[in-house]
């Protein structure tokens, strides 16, 4: 079974090859007979499919190898070797990645062939399928990287991808900026990964730069330089895990297609900061100052996020906030060292969100892309399955006991009460109370009570068996998951928790069944509190309230967006303009003048002897060859 | 010594012809003692046992090109009116002659170091008819050939050149 | 001997020179020209003559060659001077002035 390990390296590569097969195809056809689309969509799922089997195929693999030794480690290539430093393209399943890797690929496909529906009659269906599996392909490049260098590939690879998926219709300027905007703010956190990454390098690279060879040298590190480097890395997961201060790019990526959201901005994409954070757990775990600084910028995240989140009345912005708020637990969970819980929630999170954009995608196909929730109502009879399937979906993003959300949100809480986070504690209970109203507002607005605008209403109709199907399978997923790491009160047996240990370097706090048994029933009253209030509210039908006071804060985001605008972005264009028109003229630009002008005015001064005369030419070749013959004339005789 | 002696009024005459044409002002003038200089040459190419070329300097160079140059001359009636004003050329000329010297005087010092030797006329083997046709058509036949096609395109060049009145107007 | 044949050489055809250098005249520059190839064709035969093979006759007759096809396309173009201008100065030619 030596040969598994040759699987990692074709796992991210098929997606990668379907993505230049439909590119060239769509560049070559696409302006005069464009292919049908089922042979795009055939070809976009092949990749992601083999993909999957091949991550189950490992995933049985480690399984069957002795829980310490289970990691297979594949080195396709040198990529660049520096003195003795070699870095491989290398790729590593161990616990961590393989589970990453199932759920990316198994969900990934399911939205593959959710597009096929959704995108249909689109004129750049090829493209988008090409763009999705790039994304599919550096995704899993990012996940089983075996060292930094490698997961820095695929982190750059699906910032791209997420900025030309943004800005998918690129007609309307409004997504293109969305995309910048994406783009700029993954830039700085990007750079906060570069450094921490080089910091790292510098501090015990020598020995080698794959995480197996950095986990066996970071007790060496000085607790100054591993701070710094975990914070660095911390501010890389912010930008693309769209944490406090860069969470701004997230809500705004929502103008893309709505798998993109899905795929993307809900499951994928947005957790590899979560997932760096769990992969460097040896590090974190080593200085427990840096977490409690990850566990707090998440906690206050989530709780920014979900009060932006009340006051949404787009569909997809208020899932998008949902989505930083539910990103702020995990990096609570991480923060705290609860990695476990913090990958568990990263996994059933991506279930119940993917499920939940692909619900509000098929709401938004059936209304001919009407987003307003103000705007919809009534539509549990037209959309009985999109609406089954997404009720599901919203027990399990609130809380709701038994869904999967219950149980990874409350490792989550748990973890932070009995590290002695009794603040991230009360704060998250509090969240997921408000988490609960804001989803169960958004569920009673658009599919209950009357329609509020009769003609989308009379128009709306189930969409097609490839969008519902998938719908189905992660509505499935999204009740059952939790079960896979049910908590020893519940008889579990914590087995995804189990599966993850030898990844990880975490210690199960242990508090009293009672202290556990509270926590538990304090979050659970959270969630009813606020699934009754938002039931209060809206469950009979509302009207679109006038937003006043705090609601209007709340609804224009505190204006944070302009915040950053007036104290990043004009200052930062003001500096720009000031360098433009007097530095650039004045200092960077007068040399380059200077050497023009020097040779011009040394042109001028040997214009004298271009006289014109061709005489006067031979002339000059003459004394230059009678001077040759006084030098010669020495050497002879 | 009858050939020293041939040799010396040969060499007097060309460098005498030589100057003429450079000096003259009237380039009739510059033509009549540049063809002293071409058939001094050739009676020095014979000193060389040259004969054929002795014979073709007579026919092409003094003959034919310098007719033709004379030719032209007569043909464009040149009046002195015509002429240039050459104020300058006897500065040009020195100026050249201090630019030329070393030249001139780095050759000359090449050349006295090549081994004397007699200039007596060679038997018949050499430099006739015959003996240069043959090394002409078997070394030298490609360049013979490069040279013919030249003359043509001068051919042509010349017609273009020259017919050009009526495009002219 | 063959050393004052290649010293006449070197003279012919330094006054050659001089004439291009000094005349402005287009005749007197054209047969200076004609001069230096006549200078050249002196030292081929006497270096001929030094190694009593027979390469160098060939060349001077190419030099001819050269010479004869050189003559009828600058006589062309002394014509064409002489119509468009009216002029035999070479001074007339000084496009090339920076």
């Amino acid at each position: 079974m030596e040969h598994t390990a040759t699987y990692l390296g074709l796992i991210p590569l098929f997606p990668l090859i379907g993505a230049v097969v439909i590119g060239l195809l769509h560049m070559l056809t696409c302006k005069n007979n464009p292919l049908p689309e089922k042979l795009y969509g055939a070809l976009a799922c092949i990749g992601p499919l083999l993909s999957f089997f091949l991550a189950v195929v490992v995933f049985v693999h480690l399984k069957g190898m002795p829980a310490e030794q289970r990691f297979l480690v594949h080195n396709v290539f040198t990529w660049f070797a520096v003195g003795d430093l070699h870095i491989d393209m290398g790729f590593l399943a161990d616990p961590l990645s393989s589970l990453m890797l199932l759920f990316v690929t198994f969900i990934g496909s399911l939205i593959h062939i959710y597009s096929i529906g959704y995108m249909a009659k689109d004129q750049n269906f090829g493209k988008f399928f090409s763009y999705m599996n790039l994304f599919l392909g550096s995704m899993l490049i990012l996940v089983l990287g075996s060292g930094p260098v490698v997961m820095f590939v695929g982190w750059e690879g699906v910032g791209l991808c997420s900025y030309l998926l943004i800005s998918f219709w690129s007609e309307d300027t409004n997504n293109v900026l969305a995309g910048n905007k994406a783009f700029i703010v993954n830039r700085i956190g990007d750079l906060g990964f570069v450094l921490g990454m080089s910091y790292l390098f510098w501090a015990i690279g020598a020995g080698g730069f794959d995480y197996l060879s950095l986990k066996a040298n970071a007790p060496t590190i000085s607790p100054a330089i591993g701070i710094a480097v975990c914070l660095l890395l911390f501010v890389g997961a912010c930008g693309k895990s769209a944490q406090i201060p860069l969470y701004v790019w997230l809500p705004d990526a929502m103008a893309g297609p709505t798998p993109v959201s899905a795929l993307i901005h809900a499951a994928t994409m947005v957790t590899a900061g979560v997932y760096m954070v769990a992969r460097f757990s040896f590090l974190y775990s080593e200085f427990p100052v840096a977490g409690s600084v990850v566990a707090w910028v998440g906690i206050l995240t989530a709780l920014l996020s979900a009060i932006f989140g009340m006051f949404q009345k787009d569909i997809k912005k208020i899932l998008a906030y949902s989505t930083v708020s539910q990103l702020g637990y995990m990096f609570a969970g991480v923060g705290v060292a609860a990695y476990s819980a913090g990958i568990f929630h990263v996994f059933t999170h991506a279930f119940f969100k993917a499920l939940l954009f692909l619900g509000a995608g098929s709401v938004i196909y059936a209304l001919h892309h009407e987003q307003d929730i103000w705007k919809m109502g009534g539509l549990k009879e037209k959309l009985p399955t999109t609406y089954k399937t997404m009720l599901i979906g919203a027990l399990a993003l609130a809380g709701f006991p038994l869904f999967s959300g219950f149980f990874s949100k409350d490792e989550i809480l748990f973890s932070a009460l009995a590290t002695g986070h009794t603040g991230i504690w009360m704060i998250g209970v509090f969240v997921a109370g408000m988490t609960a109203y804001y989803t169960f507002r958004m569920i009673f607005l658009v599919f209950h009570g009357k329609p509020r605008v009769q003609k989308t209403f009379d128009h709306a109709h189930e969409p097609p068996a490839v969008m519902t199907i998938p719908l189905i399978i992660l509505a499935v997923g999204a009740a059952l998951a939790g079960v896979l790491n049910l908590p020893g009160i519940f008889g579990g047996k914590l087995i995804v928790s189990h599966w993850l240990a030898p990844s990880l370097i975490e210690h199960h706090p242990h508090m009293g069944i009672g202290a556990e048994v509270l926590a538990m029933i304090a979050s659970v009253v959270a969630v009813v509190i606020g699934i009754y209030i938002a039931f209060k509210k809206f469950g009979q039908g509302a009207e679109e309230p006038e937003f006043k006071g705090f609601a209007k804060f709340g609804y224009y985001k505190f204006y944070v967006d302009e915040i950053y605008n007036a104290v990043f972005v004009q200052p930062y264009k003001g500096f720009g303009s000031v360098i433009s028109r007097f530095i650039e003229p004045n200092v960077t630009d007068s040399h380059v003048r200077f050497s023009s002008w020097l040779y011009r005015k040394a042109g001028t001064a040997f214009k004298v002897f271009q006289v014109g005369y061709v005489r006067v030419y031979a002339i000059y070749m003459v004394i230059g060859l009678s001077l040759m013959s006084l030098f010669l004339s020495q050497s002879i005789n | 010594m009858f050939a020293e002696g041939l040799f010396i009024a040969f060499s007097a005459l060309s460098v005498l012809g030589a100057l003429g044409l450079v000096l003259f002002r009237h380039p009739m003038n510059g033509a009549m003692s540049l063809i002293v200089t071409m058939i001094s040459l050739a009676g020095l190419y014979a000193l060389l046992s040259a004969k054929l070329i002795f014979v073709l300097q007579l026919i092409v160079y003094a003959g034919a090109i310098m007719s033709l140059i004379l030719f032209i001359i007569m043909f464009l009636n040149i009046q002195d009116s015509d002429l240039p004003e050459e104020k300058g050329r006897f500065y040009y000329l020195l100026g050249g002659l201090v630019a030329i010297i070393p030249i001139a005087a780095f050759l000359i010092k090449l050349v006295k170091g090549i081994p004397a030797t007699e200039t007596t006329i060679v038997g018949n083997g050499f430099g006739g008819v015959k003996e240069v046709g043959l090394v002409l058509f078997q070394d030298w036949l490609l360049p013979f050939e490069i040279v013919s096609i030249l003359l043509l395109v001068a051919l042509v060049g010349a017609v273009v050149l020259a017919g050009k009145r009526r495009m002219i107007k | 001997m063959i050393q004052d044949y290649l010293i006449l050489s070197v003279i012919l055809f330094s006054l050659g020179i001089l004439g291009v250098f000094s005349r402005r005249n287009v005749f007197a520059v054209f047969m200076s020209i004609e001069l230096m190839l006549n200078a050249a064709n002196l030292a081929f035969l006497a270096f001929s003559r030094l190694h009593e093979s027979m390469d160098g006759h060939v060349l001077a007759m190419m030099v001819m060659a050269v010479a004869a096809a050189e003559a009828a396309l600058a006589l062309a173009v002394v014509i064409l001077l002489h119509k468009h201008k009216g002029k035999l100065d070479t001074n007339v030619f000084s496009v090339l002035k920076g």
